[in-house]
């Protein structure tokens, strides 16, 4: 990790209680930093408790034990510096893209001049000009991800929260996307914190990539990424990437025998 | 495609009205009880023109927007409180799904009783059986709201308030439009027996009362006439549900 930790996850466990059934440990004393600006990866398998670490650090999810911290200030809830694009996207239907775009703003109070303005502007940033009056039935995956991103974008949170945003897409589009998400990045420079089960996506967008145990959830792995910036599709087929693939796939390869 | 769809519906129609009339002109029949859509035209355009039949409508069209209107007024809370408060669910779940499952027309009788002959009787007799429908549709859309939606709202920092405003109630809409539906056929009858049981005027009364004299094409004009009533109010809703409901287009 480069520089002073600006997310720092100490000891985080959450242990889900589900009626009449046997509770489930889906996350057990995670620790992880996070520096500003740094784009980081969680990969592991399925019910490990990525997501889980996700809507803690949002402050959807209490931790029944340890904490987050965010530049010294722990998570007690939702707030302007944090914001979330979701894999199923969570637009409202009812709303078109451009008041999709707006909600995070309209329910932070944001003036409607302003929010129409900034809008426009992060309508602008994912290309979908042209489609502001749109409803979410008329868009592609890609297209409605790209609204998700927009919206989460539109507040300028610090902290960036992805929760596997690209898994719901066929694949090229999914390509599309990273390249896309990529280029935004380059602009904004948020801090990423990044869910996702493709290797090879941890690997060609993040500077780091954490993989995490079977549930419940540990940190198991930390694999620098040493790839320059900015990173194209081609990037992909040279040696070095695919060694990367290879560390990151044989850290995690026996934890998905134990989870499987 | 569409063009298709109008052609085929309208044809069974057709044929049915004009087999009707083609196997009563081959047959002798007994006029006390039969008639044929010749005889019903004309005595649709009889009553149109006697000025009779507009004033039946009136009535009748009194009372069920009296009776539909509470029931939007009254249901739709009712549901809202039941999806929004599980303690209220529990308690009027139960005997709410009785009354709305038992035939409430047999009722009829005694609302007459209680609340006599007038237009509020057959009012309440409307509101009796339209309010089910908007109570069980509200409630149910309030429990299908997508949890996804209401955590992309607390994300944000979204209240209570905001989840109510933003999310619960715009996904309510469509449930309330199709409650509208169901209501409307649930309500003309309300009107209909209630003017059978006690009125002097209304197309109920007509039905009856023409019946009861043996003035077949004249009774079945009362019945032309509510069918063409209810498919009109049935397709105004749907037309309202692209207007409040936009995004519903594209979902079907």
């Amino acid at each position: 990790m480069r520089g002073s930790p600006y997310i720092v996850a100490d000891g985080v466990s959450v242990t889900f209680r589900p009626a009449n059934r046997a509770p489930v440990a889906a996350l057990a004393d995670f620790d992880l930093r996070v520096a500003r600006g740094e784009f980081v990866s969680l990969v592991g398998p399925s019910g490990c408790g990525k997501s889980t670490f996700l809507n803690v650090v949002l402050g959807l999810l209490r931790a029944d034990a340890g904490d987050v911290r965010i530049d010294g200030r722990r998570v007690d809830g939702p707030a302007p510096d944090r914001a979330m694009v979701f894999q199923e996207f969570g637009l409202l239907p009812w709303r078109t893209v451009e008041a999709n775009v707006e909600l995070g703003l309209e329910l932070r109070g944001v003036a409607s001049a302003e929010r129409r303005r900034r809008a426009t502007e992060l309508i602008d940033l994912v290309g979908l000009t042209g489609f502001e009056r749109h409803y979410p039935h008329e868009l592609s995956g890609g297209m409605k991800q790209r609204v998700g991103l927009a919206r989460a974008l539109a507040t300028n949170p610090e902290i960036l929260l992805m929760d596997e945003p690209f898994a719901a897409l066929d694949a090229q589009t999914r390509d599309l996307m990273q390249a896309e998400l990529l280029r935004v990045w380059e602009r904004s420079r948020k801090t990423v914190v990044f869910v996702t089960h493709s290797i090879e996506e941890a690997a060609y967008l993040s500077d780091r990539v954490i993989v995490l145990s079977a549930r419940p959830g540990r940190q198991k792995a930390e694999i620098d990424v040493r790839l320059p910036r900015p990173r194209d599709y081609e990037m992909r087929l040279s040696p070095e990437f695919n060694e990367l693939k290879l560390a990151i796939w044989n850290a995690l390869k026996e934890e998905l025998k134990a989870g499987a | 495609m569409a063009a298709r769809r109008l052609v085929l519906g309208t044809l069974s129609v057709v044929a049915f009205v004009v087999t009707w009339q083609v196997v009563l002109s081959l047959i002798r029949w007994d006029p006390f009880f039969m008639t044929t859509p010749w005889l019903i035209a004309t005595a649709v355009r009889e009553q149109i023109l006697g000025g009779r039949l507009w004033h039946d409508m009136a009535v009748s069209a009194e009372a069920f927007a009296v009776g539909f209107a509470l029931a939007i007024v009254v249901g739709i809370p009712v549901g809202l409180v039941m999806g929004w408060r599980r303690r209220a669910a529990y308690a009027l779940d139960p005997l709410l799904s009785a009354l709305y499952a038992s035939p409430l027309i047999a009722l009829a009788p005694l609302v007459i009783i209680t609340a006599g002959v007038g237009m509020g009787a057959r009012a309440l007799l409307v509101f009796l059986l339209a309010v089910f429908p908007f109570v069980f549709n509200t409630y149910a859309g309030v429990r299908c709201t997508d949890q996804l939606l209401v955590s992309v709202v607390r994300s944000f920092g979204g209240t209570d308030r905001d989840l109510y405003l933003k999310v619960i109630l715009p996904s309510v809409v469509p449930y309330v439009v199709a409650a509208a539906r169901l209501a409307i056929g649930r309500g003309l009858i309300g009107v209909l027996v209630g003017e059978f049981y006690a009125a002097s005027e209304g197309l109920g009364f007509a039905i009856s009362r023409f019946g009861d004299t043996y003035r077949l094409p004249e009774m079945f004009s009362g019945i032309l006439v509510l069918a063409v009533v209810a498919v009109g109010l049935t397709s105004v809703v749907r037309r309202l549900e692209a207007v409040v409901a936009p995004w519903r287009a594209g979902q079907r």
